[in-house]
């Protein structure tokens, strides 16, 4: 049963101008204070999300990336209806999240790595079976797609063990089971690589982007890991401060943001003092191993002066690291932010 | 640059007073933590005193239904003033979530932090604890004073000042003796996963011979089996009714002369008793968490 | 409907199973409610020790009065099995964030989140409630009527949906505040005034606290209608209680639902 603006165009969701807002109490420091507070306390208005506008595709596999407190979470919360928005819309598959209609919660889920959804002290498969009743699952439906799951992810052997004694990883190997048995269109995923090592992060990896090639789910997953995004995402939003700073592919994330080229050098002798800073600055010499950055558009000038002049055994080309460019752009947000606010308070001035 | 001798000298010394300040500093966090909210507490205080007003109807209407002016010593008024001193004793020995609180940190896993910091954990927990007390007595004030202000033709004439030191002391002696009773009892989790019903069977002994339910006098006719032995000289000797019946006692003049000094030494005696008990529970119990490996 | 019903047994089975891998604990919990009850028994004999009858002619001499315990006992049972573990549970799901995931599922959230863990040990109690009450009615110096013995049970319905209704409202309540650990406390201190025979809040005082605890909080219903039905006579007084808690039982869960879904509307969610 779909909504008649959803067939027309092939968005799946569609936000405007999303706003949340929270009044928190200060929380002054040191006894006298809080004493105080006992009759008196300072508001403060928070913005976790401050007028946010998105549109994602059906089958889109999109990553929200930003620090801690960016407002990331508040906006799954928000899309999946938990919480009620200060202002602006929002439509999933053509719903209005926070009227939580039942039509709507069926077709989506939300995986939330820091929290735990099956039941603690049961073993998983109890979970999966209330699931198919919440869910209304057909039983040979439900069988048929909890067997290709748990095959895909090779858990069957935890099955039957109480969630509280497995792994970081193999819990939440079995909370993506338990959210994907009701085939949802939409996947909300809050962090679902935290605190995972390596083998198991690789794992999800893969499990995800299998689903989501076979399903054509729509994902939306908010991460601090590169890896997440570099492994699973074409479309990639930069969130800070609750706002949007960037949206759209990785590798335009590099052409737009950066300026530089990593030249990194193994030269026959460690080169004489001053000799290889002219042409371009050097972030590291180690003996005969340089990394030179060079401005992007003078690099085809300069890479055959430096060859022509240099004994070179290898050279290689790479794009400023992804991390260091994401970290860049928190940075750059959170030092504007900084400048406003001191113009701001210099015009009160 | 600082040489070694002064960044050594700028270490903490880990003298009597650096602990007395680090007890300060915890102190000082309970109050703020217990200060943030504040509508908890007022809730809390107010509703303290709804069970004393059902157990004063239920008593005038066992007063008057029977005739009687006298009940194991006590005359109506006696038992207004007796609840309403009762539940006073209460708010000195009463440690909720004490017990529960320990259990959980254990079976979560988040005491293994109070075996690698610097600090004692049953000192932390007793430091937490007073702040969490300072902070209840500091609001509670304003709603006990103006009730006992409105009770005040319940109560006898106040007793001498003799009376009332060993009132104060059995007051602070009770205090001690409900945190160190419940910090052991919460440290039982080490031994069991769930020690919520332990904490329940404890509750209900303490709420039935406490003296919290009816003062412990009315026991005294009830014979034990052992000749010339009632129930209440054997409550006498639980540490129970040191948590609410004997402060209460002691005020109304119930309990005088060597019968106030054996109560005293009884208490007082539990009291170091469950000071060993908690140490000693707490040591074989870190032993057997650390030999699991948490 | 069905699916609901599917829904609760599987909560309802889940928990069985929980209980039954803590197996020792949960006699033990038997085991201390059961003490617990007890020890009131004994509270009240040491009371019927000193007294003929709680009140003057009010009615609630020994045997009436144990009837009205195991009312009490039956009704409190029920509530602590079905509703208040998932209830008191609600307090650590809003201050963890564990509610989150309860509203993102297509099922009704009130549902849900009063009826999706229960205590099986307290039923306990009730069993005992069940037996007192037929051995107080046994030892009735005048028989009940019939019809008091219809209306009994459905009374009890009523009593347990009227605390049923207070239940929500008070989680509703700790929705909003983000934090209530008196939530507990709370309906302990406030159920209190259910325990005694209605009788005994009389005088200047007692009067009007018994209007408020019958028509504001209607808590003085919830026991005492069911009681008295069976263990005193119908009079004209009786039939006008009875009615009044059917009605207040049906006001008390349409409130609580309005009241529920405000506070849904209003939760904030915890920080992750």
């Amino acid at each position: 049963m779909y909504n008649s603006s959803e067939t027309k165009s092939d968005r799946v969701i569609e936000v405007n101008d999303l706003a949340k807002e929270y009044r928190v109490y200060d929380k002054p420091e040191g006894l006298w204070a809080s004493i105080r507070g006992l009759f008196h306390r300072e508001k403060r208005t928070i913005h976790a999300v401050r007028g946010v506008n998105l549109s994602v595709g059906r089958g889109e596999f999109l990553a929200m990336l930003g620090p801690n407190g960016a407002g990331k979470t508040t906006f799954l919360k928000l899309l999946s209806g938990i919480i009620t928005p200060t202002r602006g819309s929002a439509r999933v598959m053509g719903h209005v999240p926070w009227d939580r209609a039942d039509d709507f919660r069926r077709r989506f889920a939300l995986v939330m790595g820091q929290k735990n959804q099956l039941w603690w002290d049961l073993p998983a498969a109890e979970s999966f079976r209330l699931h198919q009743e919440i869910y209304r699952i057909e039983p040979v439906r439900f069988a048929q797609i909890h067997d290709e799951l748990v095959d895909m992810l090779g858990v069957s052997r935890l099955l039957g063990q109480p969630v509280r004694e497995l792994s970081l990883g193999e819990r939440m190997k079995l909370e993506l089971i338990a959210a994907l048995l009701h085939e949802p269109e939409v996947l909300f995923l809050d962090e679902p690589t935290i605190g995972l090592d390596v083998v198991a992060q690789h794992t999800i990896h893969e499990f995800l982007r299998h689903v989501q090639k076979q399903r054509s789910v729509t994902v939306v997953l908010t991460t601090h890991y590169m890896k997440d995004v570099a492994a699973l995402c074409e479309r990639v939003v930069v969130v800070t401060e609750g706002s949007i700073l960037y949206d759209g592919s990785l590798e335009q994330i590099v052409d737009r943001f950066t300026t530089h080229k990593v030249v990194t050098l193994d030269l026959e002798h460690p080169p004489a003092e001053g000799e290889i800073e002219k042409f371009g600055f050097a972030c590291e010499v180690r003996g005969p191993r340089v990394s030179l950055r060079i401005d992007r558009t003078r690099i085809a000038d300069v890479l055959p002066k430096l060859l022509a002049s240099q004994q070179v055994r290898d050279i290689s080309v790479e794009d400023v690291p992804l991390e260091e460019i994401v970290a860049g752009l928190f940075r750059g947000a959170a030092s504007r932010q900084l400048n406003n606010d001191r113009e701001q308070g210099a015009r009160l001035v | 640059m600082r040489t070694y001798a002064e960044s050594a000298r700028l270490q903490p010394s880990y003298g009597w007073l650096s602990g007395l300040k680090s007890w300060w500093r915890m102190l000082v966090i309970c109050l703020e933590e217990r200060l943030a909210y504040r509508t908890d507490f007022a809730l809390g205080t107010v509703m303290r005193f709804l069970p004393i007003v059902t157990q004063v109807f239920l008593w005038t209407a066992v007063f008057n239904a029977s005739d009687r002016t006298d009940i194991a010593g006590y005359s109506r008024d006696n038992i207004v003033a007796y609840y309403l001193l009762a539940m006073l004793t209460r708010a000195f020995s009463s440690m909720p979530g004490l017990a529960g609180g320990v259990s959980r940190s254990i079976r979560d896993g988040s005491v293994k932090k109070y075996l690698i910091q610097p600090v004692d954990y049953v000192g932390f927990l007793l430091a937490s604890r007073i702040a969490h007390k300072l902070v209840y007595y500091i609001v509670a004030m304003i709603p006990f004073v103006s009730v006992l202000f409105f009770c005040r033709s319940y109560f006898p004439p106040a007793p001498d000042g003799l009376t009332i030191a060993a009132y104060v002391l059995s007051l602070v002696l009770s205090f001690l003796l409900g945190f160190f009773l419940e910090a052991t009892l919460g440290m039982i989790g080490f031994w069991f996963l769930e020690v919520s019903s332990i904490i329940f069977a404890y509750m209900l002994f303490q709420y039935l011979l406490s003296g919290h339910m009816f003062p412990i006098d009315m026991l005294a006719d009830i014979p034990t089996g052992m000749a010339g032995i009632s129930l209440a000289d054997v409550v006498r000797f639980l540490p129970f009714e040191y948590t609410a019946y004997f402060p209460a006692a002691v005020w109304l003049g119930k309990i005088t002369g060597w019968e106030l000094v054996t109560g005293l030494v009884i208490e007082f005696t539990w009291l170091i008793v469950m000071i060993g008990v908690c140490r000693f529970v707490w040591w074989r119990g870190t032993k057997r968490y650390s030999g699991f490996g948490g | 409907m069905g699916r609901y019903f599917k829904i609760f047994s599987t909560f309802a089975r889940a928990c069985l199973v929980r209980d039954m891998t803590f197996r020792a604990n949960f006699l033990l919990e038997c085991l201390t409610s059961l003490g617990w009850m007890s020890m009131n028994l004994a509270f009240y004999l040491l009371i019927f020790s000193f007294t003929p009858e709680i009140g003057r002619n009010s009615g609630w001499s020994r045997e009436p009065f144990f009837a009205f315990v195991a009312t009490g006992l039956i009704i409190n049972s029920i509530v602590q099995t079905l509703f208040m573990p998932s209830a008191s549970e609600l307090t650590e799901m809003v201050r963890t964030g564990g509610l989150d995931s309860v509203l993102v599922r297509p099922l009704d959230a009130q549902f849900l989140l009063s009826m999706h863990r229960f205590d099986f040990s307290s039923m306990a109690n009730g069993i005992v409630g069940v037996a007192l009450l037929v051995w107080s009615v046994s030892r009735f110096s005048v028989a009940p009527p019939l019809i008091a013995c219809f209306l009994y049970p459905v009374l009890i319905v009523c009593g347990v949906a009227i605390l049923y209704g207070l239940i929500i409202m008070l989680a509703a309540a700790t929705i909003l505040m983000g934090r209530n650990q008196s939530l507990y406390d709370f309906w302990f201190y406030i159920t209190n005034f259910s325990r005694y025979p209605a009788e005994i809040y009389a005088g200047p005082w007692g009067g009007p606290l018994r209007m408020v605890c019958t028509f504001v909080i209607p808590i003085l219903l919830v026991v005492n209608v069911p009681a008295g039905t069976i263990a005193r006579p119908l009079s004209g007084n009786a039939w006008g209680m009875i009615s009044l808690t059917c009605v207040v039982a049906i006001i008390s869960v349409g409130v609580s639902r309005i009241v529920f879904q405000a506070a849904l509307a209003r939760y904030r969610s915890a920080s992750s």
